[in-house]
C-alpha cells in the first residue's frame, strides 16, 4: 500500500529561537526524500516531532489522511514511523540482540529468527552477541536501521547518517536505502551535505531558518543552485589571488624539524625544513594520519623536539610552550574544536578568556575581569558574525560552524602575525566554510600569514600561495599553487612522485 | 578434633549473620544504581529501617508487621529522595548525603523512647537440625528467613538483570536514558521504581540488624554499614555475586579480627579494625580486573540528571 506522508503548519519556538516556522512538506513512498539545510536550519527539530520526542507548538502531522498525535517515540512507533538519528540511540553495553528485544513484543527465538532473516536479505555482517561498544560506527547504523526493519516501517527518517561513516559505509547505506525504497518504504534523508543529495535523493526540500524555502525534484538542480538555497544568498566563488614574491621577508622559518615516537599511533617526522613570508599561506596537504597532528603539535609548543630550530619574526622559538609563542603574535586553530580549541562545559566569554592571558586585561591581581571579557567577547562575536549575542551561552550548544567562528575570532582578536590552522573546516556546511575561507583570505590580505595544514585539497588550492604535500611524516617539496593541480596533489599524497 | 571443628562451623554461621545487612543493602542499592541513580542515602535507608522495625516490633508485638513496616520505611523514605532527584532533577550525591544525616538525626529522635527495651526472640528455622549434625548443622541450619532470603538475593538479582526483560530495561536505562526514552521507555518511572526497591532493601537490612542480629535499639546502630554497602556495590563493579563475595569477606574478617583481638595476637588493635576494610578492596579490585567486563556492568549514566525534552 503507498504511504502518503502529510505535515502542515508545523512551528515549534524555543526561547530565542523559531526552530520550525510554518513548515508544509508532503512526502508519497517509492521516493527517496532530501530535508537540506545548514546546522541550525531546523531539520532536527522537525524529524524530532516526527518521531515524537518533542512536540510542536502547533499544526499537525498526517499518515495516509489519518491526523497523528505524536506525543512519545511510542506514538510514532505504532504509526509505523523508524527513525535513525545522527546520534545513535543504542546501549552501548547491551548486546545488539539486547539492544533489539529490549522494544519488542516477540519472544526471544522468534524474534531471533526474524533478524537473521533482516541480516541474511540485506547483507548485513553484524555479531548479535557482542555489545554495542564493538562496533563500528557503520555497523551501529545498521543496529539501528534493524530495529526500525523489526517493525515493518511505513517511514524511514535517516538524521544525517554518512556523518560517522567511511565512504565504503556510506555506499553500502545508500544501496539499502534504495533497497528500502524499491520495497515502499517512505525515506526522509536528512542532510547538509550536497552531493548526497544529487546521488541518492528524488526530491529536495531546503530548509533555511526553520522555513522551508524550496521544494523540487533533484535532477533539476546543481551542487551551485542547491547551495544557494540553503544559505540563502549567491555564495561567491570564492580564489585567492596567488601572491609569491620573492623579495618578501621570511618571518617564520622551521630547520631540521625531526620528532621521533615510541607510540605506535603516532608518526614519526623526518628532517622538515620550510618556511613562510610575511602575508603568505602556506598549505599542507596529505591524507590524515601522515603526521600533520605532530607537526601541528610541534608548530603550536605542545611538543618540543630537541634541536629543531624555529625562527620567528627573528627569534628563536623552538623551547618556548603555546602560552609563550601566543606572546610572540603566533595563533593557533587546532582540528578538534571541542576537546582541544575550546572547554564544551564552559560559557562563550570564559573560553574567550583562556588564551588571552598577558596581553589583555581580562585579569587583575588574580581575579577575572568579567566585564572586560564579556564585552571583549561581544565583539568577536559580532565581528565574526557568531549566530548569537549572548556570551552566557555555554559553548557546547553552538554549532560546529559557529563555534569555529568563535575560535578564529578569539585567535584572530590579538591580531596575530601567524596563524597556523589545522583542518579549519571540518565537518561544517557550506555558509560557515565560506566564511572561514573568506576570513582566512582577508588575514593574507592584511600581510599577515598563515600555515593551512587540511586534508580538503579544494580547500587548499583555493587558499594557499604555495602547497607541499607531508607523507609518512616527510614533507615534499614546496611548490607555487599555480602550478599544482588536484591530480599532481592525489599522486604526491598518495606516496607517488611527480616530474 | 570435633569440638574444634563444630567451632569452626559456629564461627562461619556467625559470619554469615554478620554480612546479611551488607547483602540486603548492597543488592538493593545495586539495582539502584543499574538504573543509573546514585542514592548516597543507603546508611540513613537502613537507620530509619532499623528503628521502625523495632518501634513497630515493640508497639504491636508482631515481627510480620515490623519486618514489613521496616520496609515500607526504608521505600518511604527513598520516595523523598526519588522525587528530589527524578521530579526536581536535584543533584543525586547532594541529595543523597541529605538523606543520610536526615536518617541518622531522625531516627535518633524516634528511637529516644526505646533505648534499653529488650528486644524479642526472632523465630530460627531447623533448630533441631543444628545441633544434630556438626560442623554443617550451624552453617546452613538454625538461622532467620531473612538470613536465607539475603543469600538467595544476589543469585534473584542476577536472574533478574541478566535473564528478564525487566531487569534489561533497568540496564538499558542505566545504560542511557535518552536512548531509552526515545524507545519509549518511561525513564523516570523505571528510576522510582529502583530507588524504592533500593529503599526497600535498606529498611529489611535495617531490620534485621535491630530484630534479630542485636535485638534491640541503640542509636547509631548501623554503624557505617551503609557506606560498606556502597563502597561493595561500586568494588564489586555492580556484579551481585560479586557483591554478595564481598561482603562475606567483609564479615568474616570483622569476625575473626574480633576473635584475633580475644586471643591477644601481637598486631595492632587499629591494624585488626581496618583489617576487614583492607581485605574486601584488594579482593574485589582482584576479582573484578577485567576492564572490559568493568566497562560492560557499569551504568554509564549513573549519577546523572535525566530530564526530558519537551
Amino acid at each position: 500500500m503507498a504511504t502518503d506522508l502529510r505535515i502542515s503548519n508545523i512551528s515549534k519556538i524555543y526561547p530565542g529561537c523559531i526552530a520550525n516556522d510554518n513548515v508544509s512538506l508532503q512526502f508519497k513512498s517509492g521516493k527517496i526524500y532530501a530535508l537540506l539545510g545548514e546546522n541550525g536550519a531546523g531539520k532536527s527539530t522537525l524529524v524530532k516531532i516526527l518521531s515524537g520526542v518533542i512536540s510542536p507548538d502547533n499544526g499537525e502531522v498526517f499518515l495516509n489522511e489519518k491526523n497523528l498525535k505524536l506525543s512519545s517515540p511510542l506514538d510514532a512507533k505504532k504509526n509505523k514511523i523508524g527513525m535513525v538519528f545522527q546520534h545513535f540511540n543504542l546501549f552501548e553495553t547491551l548486546s545488539v540482540f539486547e539492544n533489539l528485544s529490549i522494544d519488542a513484543t516477540e519472544d526471544n527465538k522468534s524474534l531471533r529468527v526474524r533478524i537473521n532473516e533482516i541480516l541474511k536479505k540485506y547483507n548485513f555482517n553484524i555479531d548479535l552477541d557482542v555489545p554495542v561498544l564493538n562496533l563500528s560506527a557503520g555497523q551501529k547504523q545498521k543496529v539501528e536501521i534493524i530495529r526500525c526493519l523489526l517493525r515493518s516501517p511505513k517511514v524511514l527518517i535517516m538524521d544525517e547518517p554518512t556523518s560517522v561513516l567511511t565512504e565504503q559505509e556510506t555506499e553500502e547505506l545508500f544501496i539499502s536505502l534504495k533497497k528500502f525504497c524499491d520495497e515502499g518504504i517512505l525515506i526522509i534523508y536528512i542532510t547538509h551535505k550536497l552531493k548526497e543529495v544529487l546521488s541518492l535523493c528524488d526530491e529536495v526540500a531546503v530548509m533555511r531558518k526553520g522555513k522551508v524555502v524550496s521544494v523540487s525534484q533533484t535532477q533539476n538542480e546543481k551542487v551551485e543552485t542547491l547551495a544557494n538555497k540553503m544559505v540563502g544568498q549567491k555564495l561567491a566563488k570564492i580564489k585567492k589571488k596567488i601572491n609569491i614574491s620573492k623579495n618578501k621577508d621570511e618571518i617564520f622559518k622551521v630547520k631540521h624539524l625531526n620528532f621521533y615516537s615510541d607510540d605506535p599511533f603516532e608518526t614519526n617526522l623526518v628532517n622538515l625544513n620550510f618556511s613562510v613570508k610575511k602575508g603568505e599561506c602556506l598549505g599542507i596537504a596529505g591524507i590524515s594520519g601522515n603526521g600533520q597532528n605532530e607537526l601541528f603539535q610541534i608548530l603550536s609548543g605542545e611538543i618540543i623536539t630537541p634541536n629543531t630550530s624555529i625562527i620567528f619574526r627573528n627569534k628563536e622559538i623552538a623551547k618556548l610552550n603555546p602560552k609563550q609563542r601566543r606572546e610572540y603574535l603566533m595563533a593557533f586553530s587546532p582540528e578538534d574544536r571541542i576537546s582541544q580549541a575550546a572547554v564544551p562545559e564552559l560559557k562563550i566569554y570564559e573560553n574567550v578568556a583562556l588564551n588571552n592571558f598577558k596581553s589583555s586585561n581580562f585579569f587583575e591581581k588574580g581575579l577575572v575581569n568579567e566585564g572586560k571579557i564579556k564585552e571583549h567577547s561581544k565583539k568577536i562575536l559580532s565581528d565574526f558574525s557568531v549566530n548569537t549575542d549572548n556570551v552566557e551561552l555555554k559553548s557546547q550548544f553552538l554549532s560546529g560552524g559557529n563555534l569555529q567562528k568563535l575560535i578564529l575570532g578569539r585567535e584572530l582578536i590579538t591580531a596575530p602575525e601567524l596563524l597556523i590552522c589545522y583542518n579549519p573546516t571540518w565537518g561544517l556546511d557550506v555558509g560557515a566554510i565560506n566564511y572561514i575561507h573568506e576570513t582566512l583570505i582577508k588575514i593574507n590580505d592584511q600581510e599577515k600569514s598563515t600555515i593551512l595544514i587540511s586534508t580538503d585539497t579544494e580547500e587548499l588550492l583555493k587558499l594557499s600561495d604555495r602547497i607541499a604535500v607531508i607523507y609518512k611524516g616527510k614533507l615534499s617539496k614546496i611548490m607555487p599553487s599555480d602550478e599544482v593541480t588536484p591530480e599532481k596533489l592525489g599522486i604526491l599524497m598518495g606516496g607517488g612522485s611527480i616530474d | 578434633m570435633s569440638l574444634d571443628i563444630s567451632f569452626i562451623g559456629i564461627l562461619i554461621g556467625s559470619i554469615m549473620a554478620s554480612s546479611v545487612p551488607l547483602i540486603l543493602a548492597a543488592s538493593g542499592e545495586l539495582i539502584t544504581e543499574r538504573s543509573g541513580v546514585l542514592n548516597l542515602g543507603v546508611e540513613g535507608m537502613m537507620i530509619i529501617g532499623a528503628i521502625s522495625g523495632f518501634a513497630l516490633m515493640v508497639i504491636t508485638d508482631n515481627l510480620f508487621i515490623a519486618i514489613i513496616g521496616s520496609m515500607l520505611s526504608g521505600v518511604i523514605i527513598s520516595l523523598i529522595f526519588g522525587f528530589l532527584t527524578q521530579s526536581l532533577l536535584t543533584n543525586h550525591v547532594a541529595t543523597g548525603l541529605a538523606l543520610t544525616i536526615f536518617g541518622i538525626g531522625l531516627s535518633a529522635m524516634l528511637g529516644k523512647d526505646f533505648v534499653g527495651i529488650p528486644g524479642k526472640d526472632f523465630p530460627i528455622l531447623f533448630s533441631s537440625l543444628r545441633e544434630s549434625i556438626p560442623f554443617f548443622g550451624p552453617i546452613l541450619f538454625g538461622h532467620s528467613i531473612i538470613l536465607y532470603f539475603a543469600f538467595v538475593l544476589p543469585f534473584l538479582t542476577n536472574y533478574f538483570l541478566k535473564k528478564t526483560k525487566l531487569g534489561l530495561v533497568v540496564r538499558a536505562v542505566g545504560d542511557s536514558p535518552i536512548s531509552a526514552s526515545n524507545q519509549g521507555i518511561n525513564v523516570i518511572l523505571v528510576r522510582y521504581c529502583c530507588i524504592l526497591y533500593g529503599g526497600g532493601m535498606c529498611g529489611l537490612a535495617g531490620a534485621y540488624l535491630s530484630l534479630i542480629y542485636t535485638p534491640q535499639w541503640i542509636e547509631n546502630m548501623t554503624a557505617g554499614r551503609g557506606w560498606i554497602a556502597l563502597a561493595l556495590v561500586v568494588f564489586a563493579t555492580w556484579s551481585p555475586i560479586k557483591v554478595l563475595i564481598g561482603a562475606i569477606i567483609f564479615g568474616g574478617i570483622s569476625i575473626l579480627q574480633l576473635h584475633m583481638q580475644a586471643v591477644g595476637f601481637r598486631i595492632p588493635v587499629q591494624f585488626l579494625i581496618a583489617l576487614p576494610y583492607l581485605m574486601t578492596i584488594i579482593v574485589l579490585v582482584v576479582i573484578s580486573r577485567d576492564s572490559r567486563k568493568i566497562k560492560l556492568n557499569t551504568p554509564t549514566s549513573l549519577g546523572r540528571i535525566f530530564y526530558k525534552e519537551k
